[in-house]
């Protein structure tokens, strides 16, 4: 055992070297800590948040959202677009600004918006989904006058269109596509007849064998974007640099609005995945930026002695918690059924237990922040299993002497309740509602499932309840997919089905004036919450811990949390 | 002198660690008995350890850690231990049978083994045709119809000559395929097929956890199975099941000995994984590896990690002095 | 002895062959089904899409994906009133299974469901920094376990070997906590990086010293979990031959007891051992995933781990197969210590 000395005095030489050799290229960096790797960085493709999140610095789309005031703004495009209605076609006319241009100084084009759409649609490419989510544009219009002109022509006449007409990045043509062999190509052909687009057009084929070739997915550089960064270096599960472009366009506008401008010269987002060594590098000064830690971790680091080199942030996020009932299983058919059920959910303890507090109510799915359509004459949810069994009575339900609730010849009353396994918040909820249904004699099954099995069961209807957590968009209201009869087997785990509900959601999803918009959510809610299919538990509260070196931290109630472009280092001049 | 120090130090420590697993069985059979909080107490989540009411502490969902304990020491005593137990009596059996036999000694009759083949192709590849009378007992029928077949095959001399079943090669490839299946793939397969419960938790386990006994024990085996006191067994005549059982086993015990009780930690953090992945214990159930997987989220709580850490670490060690006594060491070394 | 070494080879492929092919059978009955759609459903843009477009592209998603033919050869033939009606049902060559062994069989091992990297390239960039990190750790565990044994057997330390077992009975993740609190936190003692492996400039080659620092922790708690098993085990067996007359002839001859051990009675009592320290490799490379998650490392156990939960079938059959391979050589391996170690093992059937 001569060893051991030997060994640790080794371990301490290594050490003080590693502390000499420490890097100290972070001078201009900021570092920013990831869980996890973007996997995929092909602007068509993204899925993962932290792709979204880089996809938005290295491409621009047509336009954006102003994350502070929670509205669409421009981006490449001069202005919002003319918009002119025509049977159930919806027209929108944009205008690119004069400014924009790539990297090579070519200015962006209506003709890259035009490719950028047709390559979505190209046939052999991976892009099915966002074929299915720009699937609504059927053509695009060039201006023969103004070669930064053009009109989108789409078959739906939601409001919603808009933002969802511009959201998408704007793909280089110039580099992709020199020649020019998709110009040719109708994008109405494209969209509708794919076998005959490629008969007639066979460079639409040689056009995906390169484009497969190029790998866009892990070589982002074989795809300049026209955003304020290009991608410095990339190490999967490692780490990711972005460097912010000398020339970047929008460095030339007058007067550029906050969403214009990139502050941080370097980005260095750090892929960690296990929180207690994140937060130990952002203790150690290694990180600077340490988005969304767990609720526990960030009042404990508040409470602890080091904000004297920590800062702390929270907004108010539109992320919630939702538990579903299965509403075609005869035992939770009946509304009144699952609005008793839903007293049982102890909603302030379980915010205090799984969030400290980091946490607001809201009465349904809409954010509280929303005043105009928020139904705010609505009573929060009270926790009493008192009353839940009074209502459980008035629904049909006796409780036999044997033990169970019987409703006829259903019963007795028990439910088994899906999570995702390993979520410990759901976990905390579900336990907290089986302890309270055991007061009342109702049987609690927890059926903890992994992610793919959980999804399999929800969208076949194999479960009775289940706790999700659902994000908000401040920007539409769609409950098509959530809670429409079309979107049973989808993404509406709760079965939902009722002729007035899709009527209503429709609607909602229809009508272009704001008030009378507000008005209908406002009718919605109601309905949701006499029909109970889904009971929202509590909105969270977005946290964000950095270090005293970043300043000027804008928290945003959108993903990521907060605004990446209006960081700055302390010691960088402004 | 040396041999009565020797007896009474193990007498100590064998007595404690009899304590130990008596006083794990008490709290086990009286958990109970001790009104002690159920359900989540939301309101004092990661409680450190004297809070009142808790009285050591709680862990993230505000569950009472003493709790935990006392019926985790239930669960371990009738899924953890009993599970180490299950699979290292089949690792031992497969190792000894692959380690004594090999891929040539194991002859079995051709007739035998032909039947067997041709009743499990037939199963395999066909069906009773359905609503039939026959479509219940199929199984059976074909089980049926492969014995008479054998007796049938059994009549000509060709058949009768005996084949080596390479058992070795067999045990091998179990090994390798289980050893290479990664665990989250096993479980999810597992998932889907069967719904979760404690005795798919013990068969689960069992049937992953015999392959490091397994191993040991053929290697062992291969050793002993040439030594002189052996052959001479085969040279008598001696029957396969006495030579295994008075001889083999007995001169490969050790190897299991020292492998139990190690098995027993990894089996509980095992346990806890496949717990996280929903197909372990259900939730609601205690144990000491859910209490550990606490304590990896939240490293802050050293009390999730240091009770239950004890009490696995006295399990074992207890174990290990009762199954596993080890023999008062050799004067030769003692000597100075 | 030619031919016995192809025979080998032969079952060995063969086998190989087997596992990988049930492996691939098993995974395909994972349910996917909602995968893709699952991908679609969490992301925050607002949907525009119909439920009848999502099914759609869907179906577009698995055409592409290879994933719309049979499964295999043989697929479960409907219900029949018919005696004696087949199960299965042949469906030709054009099956997915068909298709991957061919390309395997040529050398494609295809792209990734995620990301459309080819597999190899994903599978070679996270070995190589997951071999550095195993052989370092294999070769600490095989050079320290046989000392240990030795030591633990002839002095027979109560103490040290219950010592050995509560590091054994620790979870990997409380050690290598354990280790990040101690060593690599501001409150104690920051000798070592917290995670990663430092940036680009940081390699092997150009600055080993530093490369290695990043290395330390976690080797040290891999190696400090799985030291207990080969030493104890090691330990137990030294025991057993200590109280054969050979090495009481030994003692007499006038060898110190750990002399009369190592020179004598270790290669009699290597055997399990061996079985530990040859499995060592593969363990490793594919269990390491706690320790490549705690200290960030791009690794081998995240990349399978990833891939499984995201039903990722090519780069999992692929990272499998490679496991399924190294478990056959280090199964050799043994073999072929075995047969050094105990040289009468020789001249014997397998």
């Amino acid at each position: 055992m001569r060893l051991l000395p030997s060994l640790v005095l080794l371990l301490v030489l290594c050490g003080a070297l590693t502390g000499c050799t420490a890097s100290t290229d972070s001078a201009d960096t900021i570092r920013i800590r990831w869980p996890s790797d973007p996997e995929t960085l092909d602007p068509l493709l993204v899925s993962s948040p932290q792709a979204l999140e880089v996809i938005n610095l290295l491409h621009c789309s047509l336009l954006t959202s102003n994350p502070e005031q929670l509205q669409i703004v421009p981006w490449l495009v001069e202005s919002l677009p003319k918009i002119s209605r025509h049977d159930s076609l919806t027209r929108l006319t944009y205008q690119l600004r004069a400014e924009a241009t790539w990297d090579n100084g070519q200015p962006v084009l209506a003709r890259d918006v035009a490719f950028t759409l047709r390559v979505m649609h190209c046939p052999g490419l991976p892009t099915e989904f966002a074929r299915a989510q720009y699937g609504f544009v059927q053509e695009i219009e060039l201006d023969s006058a103004d070669s930064r002109r053009f009109t989108l022509i789409c078959s739906s006449a939601s409001p919603d269109i808009v933002l969802a007409s511009g959201d998408y990045s704007i793909l280089p043509e110039y580099s992709l596509d020199p020649l020019g062999t998709l110009r040719a190509v109708p994008l109405a052909l494209l969209r509708t007849d794919t076998a005959e687009a490629v008969r007639r057009h066979p460079a639409l084929r040689a056009f995906a064998a390169r484009y497969r070739q190029a790998q866009l997915s892990r070589h982002p550089d074989r795809l300049p974007g026209c955003g304020p960064y290009r991608l410095k270096s990339w190490e999967s599960n490692r780490y990711m640099v972005l460097e912010r472009k000398a020339g970047w366009w929008a460095n030339r506008l007058p007067k550029p609005p906050p969403w214009l401008q990139a502050r941080p010269e370097k980005l260095a987002y750090q892929i960690i995945p296990d929180n207690t060594t994140a937060l130990l590098a952002l203790r150690r000064g290694s990180l600077d930026l340490y988005p969304m830690p767990t609720a526990r971790d960030f009042t404990a680091m508040r409470a602890s002695a080091d904000t004297a080199r920590l800062a702390f942030y929270t907004a108010d996020s539109y992320d919630m918690l939702v538990v579903g009932f299965n509403t075609q299983r005869p035992m939770l058919r009946t509304a009144a059924t699952r609005r008793a059920l839903s007293l049982l959910f102890n909603i302030p303890d379980l915010m205090q237990a799984t969030h400290q507090g980091l946490a607001y109510r809201s009465v349904s799915l809409i954010n509280p922040h929303d005043r105009l359509a928020y139904q705010d004459s609505l009573p929060n949810l009270i926790f009493s299993p008192v009353e839940a069994r009074r209502q459980l009575q008035l629904a049909g339900w006796q409780l036999r002497p044997a033990g169970g609730w019987w409703n006829g010849k259903i019963g007795p009353l028990a439910l088994r309740i899906s999570y995702h396994a390993g979520a410990t918040e759901h976990e905390t909820v579900a336990l907290q509602f089986q302890a309270a249904a055991a007061r009342i004699g109702v049987e609690v099954q927890l059926r903890p499932a992994e992610a793919g099995l959980l999804q399999q069961q929800l969208a076949t209807g194999d479960t009775d309840m289940f706790i999700r957590k659902t994000s908000g968009n401040p920007f539409a209201y769609n409950f098509m997919p959530l809670l429409h009869t079309r979107g049973i087997g989808l993404i509406n785990y709760s079965r939902f089905s009722q002729p007035a509900a899709d009527e209503l959601i429709e609607a909602i999803t229809a009508e272009p004036s704001p008030e009378r918009h507000a008005r209908l959510l406002k009718r919605f809610q109601v309905l949701l919450r006499r029909e109970s299919p889904l009971v929202v538990l509590y909105f969270t509260r977005n946290r964000l811990i950095t270090t005293r070196r970043v300043t000027s931290v804008r928290t945003l109630s959108v993903r990521p949390g907060y605004d990446v472009l209006s960081l700055q280092l302390a010691s960088a001049k402004p | 002198m040396t041999s009565t120090g020797l007896r009474t130090k193990r007498n100590w420590s064998w007595h404690l660690s009899l304590g130990w697993l008596l006083l794990l069985a008490a709290a086990a059979l009286l958990a109970d008995l001790f009104s002690l909080p159920t359900g989540p107490d939301l309101l004092r989540s990661n409680a450190a350890p004297l809070t009142p009411g808790h009285l050591l502490g709680t862990d993230s969902q505000g569950q009472d850690v003493l709790r935990g304990m006392l019926y985790g020491a239930r669960t371990a005593l009738l899924v953890s231990i009993p599970t180490t137990l299950l699979a290292s009596a089949l690792g031992t059996a497969l190792g000894v049978a692959a380690g004594y036999w090999g891929n040539t000694r194991l002859r079995i009759p051709k007739h035998w083994l032909g039947s067997v083949a041709v009743a499990l192709i037939f199963y395999i590849f066909f069906a009773a045709p359905a609503n039939s009378v026959l479509a219940g007992w199929w199984p059976w029928c074909t089980a049926g119809g492969g014995l008479l077949l054998s007796v049938a095959l059994s009549r000509f001399s060709q058949w009768r000559t005996t084949v080596a079943l390479p058992v070795d090669s067999l045990v091998s490839a179990a090994i390798v395929f289980l050893a290479a299946l990664p665990r989250l793939l096993l479980v999810v397969l597992v998932a889907t097929a069967v719904t979760p419960s404690v005795t798919t938790l013990v068969l689960l386990l069992t049937l992953t956890f015999w392959v490091p006994t397994a191993r040991l024990i053929r290697a062992e085996v291969r050793r002993i199975r040439w030594l002189p006191y052996l052959e001479a067994a085969v040279a008598l005549g001696l029957p396969a099941h006495q030579i295994l059982l008075r001889h083999v086993l007995p001169n490969c015990w050790h190897v299991v000995r020292t492998a139990v009780p190690l098995s027993l930690a990894i089996l509980i953090s095992l346990e806890t994984t496949l717990s996280f992945l929903g197909v372990g214990l259900p939730p609601e159930l205690p144990s000491w590896g859910r209490l550990l997987a606490a304590g990896r989220i939240a490293p802050s709580c050293w009390w999730l990690i240091v009770f239950p850490t004890i009490a696995l670490l006295l399990t074992a060690l207890s174990l290990r002095r009762l199954v596993a006594a080890p023999e008062p060491h050799s004067r030769v070394l003692q000597a100075p | 002895m030619a031919g016995r070494f192809f025979s080998q080879l032969g079952q060995t492929l063969l086998i190989s062959w087997g596992i990988i092919t049930l492996l691939f059978l098993l995974t395909r009955t994972l349910p996917n089904e909602q995968d893709l759609l699952a991908r679609f459903a969490s992301s925050s843009v607002p949907l525009a899409a119909s439920a009848q477009q999502l099914q759609v592209a869907q179906a577009q998603a698995r055409h592409r994906l290879g994933l719309d033919i049979p499964l295999f050869y043989l697929t479960q033939a409907d219900v029949s009133e018919a005696p004696l009606a087949p199960r299965w049902r042949w469906t030709g060559t054009q099956n997915q299974y068909h298709r991957w062994l061919s390309k395997l069989l040529q050398g494609d091992t295809g792209q990734s469901y995620r990301t459309g990297e080819p597999v190899g390239e994903l599978l070679r960039g996270s070995l190589y920094h997951t071999v550095s990190l195993t052989l370092l750790s294999a070769a600490l565990l095989a050079g320290l376990s046989l000392p240990l044994g030795i030591w633990l057997a002839v002095s027979g330390r109560r103490l040290a070997l219950a010592t050995l077992f509560a590091l054994d009975t620790l979870p990997l993740f409380v050690v290598a906590l354990l280790l990040l609190l101690f060593l690599a936190s501001p409150d104690m003692l920051a000798l070592f990086p917290a995670y990663g492996l430092g940036t680009d400039a940081v390699s092997f080659r150009s600055a080993p010293i530093n490369y290695l620092s990043y290395l330390v922790l976690p080797v040290a708690s891999l190696v400090l979990t799985g030291i207990t098993a080969p030493a104890v085990q090691l330990a137990g067996a030294l025991q057993v031959e200590i109280k054969k007359e050979y090495v009481l002839a030994a003692r007499a001859k006038g060898l110190s007891a750990a002399e009369a051990l190592r020179r004598h009675a270790l290669r009699n009592a290597l055997l399990p051992s061996i079985t530990l320290l040859t499995d060592l490799l593969p363990n490793l490379l594919a269990g390491s995933l706690v320790v490549e998650l705690i200290f960030a490392l791009p690794g081998f156990g995240r990349l399978l781990a990833e891939a499984a939960a995201a039903r990722d079938f090519p780069v999992l059959l692929a990272g499998v197969g490679l496991v399924v391979v190294v478990r056959q050589i280090s199964l050799w391996l043994a073999e072929a210590l075995y047969l050094l170690a105990d040289p009468r093992l020789r001249n014997r059937p397998a």
